[in-house]
């Protein structure tokens, strides 16, 4: 009890001293701002290395694995990383640690065992040495673009959050488009909405809170989890776009209207499936603060079925632009105009199904092509709600015809007497309920037809006159 | 022909969560080591250390990423002088950037961590080899009362103490 005392005084007043010696001015702010947190603060970067090193001597006294064959560099603990027994003549590397602030822990540490079986001996000190050097040489860069890609993500949701809510309204407000179709984007847009939100909450609140993560409270791993949930669900409504679309155009044979309660089942409820496997696992094998480190393969139960997703998604792409170029075919058109129109239509389709995640699968690992394909991938996955709210809500034939009718009305019965107004408003009505009448009944009714008028997303691309609607 | 559809998708839905219970079982293997050494860990922190706070079980967890800890094996490559690529325990599809980048945010903002690596460690007086050699004594685990604690089984105790503190 009286040894433990005075190691906590030791280690006290070694955390004084660090203050003293190594703190920035912005940490003495931070430790102004909350004294009680002093000992805390300081010592993340001694317990990390005190932890790697207990744990290494642990492996060095554990791990008796007999070799007898080539000369070995004997295990070692470096002062900050743990090496194992290296033959001779090979380098042995590993990942930078996360000690400081500026260690890049996706760079690396290479420590050389020489042809005589011993470590590297550094030529100006005669030492052994082990080669930190490349950890902190462009942490300064990772550092910005980091902070570029976080600025540029909060204002590709931002944006996003903004075209999908009037989106949404507009989906809501008019009843006339209420189908099946607009029933399945309100759900897509929603669940953008809702990736949106969480992914906000999870860059702002937790990721950029170190105090919180610190704390690791259970809530941060319940975010985690429903931001895991929220991503999986965005995907797998991609998905249900795909299936219904797929459905609709290639698989004709169902003249009846299909089940959306599979759809609500695919889209919802599917995705809890994954994150529950993935929290579960991640509490037994991997169980980091607010689980925020993105260094494992448990990721893989997320991401696997959501990649399978858009693999399916890819086929139906191909599936439904093989079909058109062929219905299109059959109209006897120009081969340019009807290229063109597969083009467009694919173009049109791949935010809706996620197929630019398939396009571009794996990231690179040269530094400067990462730094290109971070750059890609975020502006695409960031800013895709707001791409989809464009192009199948503000760019859509049927929305824009119904804000045009609602547009002029309103201002008739502005801008001229009351009685009037009244006539026109109800000759107005009798119009939409017509427009209703063709356009969404008839999808469900006779979809057998498939380039015909009946369908609506399959009107928008053969329609030469209108450019996306 | 509604029925086949159904079929298919679940089939597709099966196909999906093959790869994820892969990555699992591999993640299971490779954590044999570290779920084991973690309980030693927090043992002997709390054994040794008497509740001293001086490593506390959320920075032993923190430090199981594999980057800083050292339960994941030490890559070699054979070829001399060209730095082969190592291949990276995480996530690295396109749709992963977005952990990819909360972490790195997180990482590279930690104001709690000290700012700068202290130059003369990476210099070349800095980082090599501390211990010259491997210890031949064990640890042990020692019933006491209700508890095990953890027990350097020699006289070397009091050395690898001071080696535990200074750092």
């Amino acid at each position: 009890m009286i040894s433990s005392f005075w190691m906590i005084c030791l280690l006290l007043l070694g955390s004084v001293t660090q203050l003293i010696v190594l703190a920035s001015p912005e940490v003495n702010d931070s430790q102004q701002q909350r004294p009680n947190n002093v000992y805390n603060d300081l010592t993340v970067t001694r317990n990390k290395i005190v932890t790697a090193q207990f744990e290494c001597y642990q492996k060095i006294i554990n791990d008796n694995s007999p070799n007898g064959r080539a000369p070995v560099c004997n295990r070692t603990w470096d002062g900050w990383l743990c090496w194992d027994d290296t033959e001779a003549g090979i380098t042995s590397e590993q990942q930078c640690p996360d000690y400081f602030m500026d260690f890049d822990p996706t760079e690396t540490v290479t420590k050389t065992c020489t042809e005589s079986g011993h470590w590297f001996s550094h030529p100006d000190s005669n030492r052994t040495w082990t080669n930190f050097t490349r950890c902190n040489l462009h942490t300064n860069e990772g550092r910005r673009t980091a902070m570029n890609l976080f600025y540029l993500a909060l204002i590709g949701h931002g944006l996003s959050l903004t075209s999908l809510f009037i989106s949404l309204a507009i989906f809501f407000h008019f009843k006339s488009l209420s189908c099946q179709r607009i029933t399945l984007h309100k759900n897509l847009f929603f669940s953008f909405v809702l990736n949106s939100i969480v992914t906000i909450i999870w860059l702002t609140a937790v990721a950029n809170n170190q105090e919180l993560v610190q704390q690791n409270p259970v809530s941060c791993k319940v975010s985690q989890f429903i931001h895991l949930y929220i991503f999986g669900c965005n995907y797998f409504w991609m998905l249900c776009e795909g299936v219904y679309l797929h459905t609709l155009i290639v698989v004709a044979v169902f003249a009846e209207k299909q089940h959306l309660m599979w759809y609500y089942l695919l889209g919802w409820g599917f995705p809890l499936i994954p994150a529950t496997i993935h929290a579960v696992a991640r509490s037994y094998y991997y169980d980091d603060n607010c689980w925020i480190s993105s260094n494992t393969s448990l990721l893989y139960i997320i991401h696997g079925p959501i990649c399978a997703a858009l693999l399916v998604n890819l086929f139906f792409l191909l599936n439904i632009v093989r079909v058109l170029i062929t219905k299109l075919k059959v109209t006897h058109q120009a081969e340019s105009s009807l290229y063109m129109k597969a083009v467009r239509a694919t173009l049109i389709l791949v935010p809706l199904l996620g197929i630019q995640y398939v396009l571009l699968p794996y990231k690179p690992s040269e530094r400067v092509s990462a730094e290109i394909y971070d750059y890609i991938m975020h502006i695409l996955m960031h800013y895709q709600g707001l791409l989809v709210a464009t192009i199948f809500c503000f760019f859509n034939g049927e929305v824009q015809a119904v804000l045009r009718r609602y547009w002029n009305q309103y201002r008739i019965q502005f801008g001229s007497t009351f009685t009037h107004s009244d006539a026109m408003r109800s000759a107005s009505y009798t119009a939409s309920s017509i427009t209703e009448e063709q356009g969404c009944y008839s999808i469900d009714g006779h979809s057998e037809h498939l380039n015909g008028k009946n369908c609506h997303d399959i009107n928008n691309f053969v329609k030469p006159d209108n450019p996306f609607a | 022909m509604h029925l086949i559809l159904h079929i298919v998708f679940c089939c597709c839905l099966l196909a999906t969560v093959a790869p994820s219970v892969n990555s699992a079982k591999y993640d299971l293997k490779r954590s044999v080591w570290p779920q084991r050494s973690k309980r030693h860990l927090s043992l002997a922190a709390l054994g040794t250390l008497e509740n001293s706070q001086f490593v506390r079980p959320d920075d032993v967890k923190d430090s199981m990423m594999p980057h800083s800890s050292t339960d994941i094996s030490v890559r070699t490559k054979r070829s001399k002088n060209s730095i082969s690529q190592s291949r990276r325990p995480g996530c690295s599809l396109g749709t992963c950037t977005v952990h990819v980048l909360a972490h790195r945010v997180h990482d590279f903002n930690n104001r709690l961590k000290i700012g700068n690596a202290p130059p003369e460690k990476i210099s070349p007086l800095g980082y090599g080899r501390r211990r010259r050699s491997v210890p031949e004594k064990v640890i042990s685990l020692r019933q006491e009362g209700r508890r095990l604690r953890l027990m350097w089984s020699s006289s070397r105790v009091d050395k690898l103490e001071a080696l535990l503190k200074r750092t």
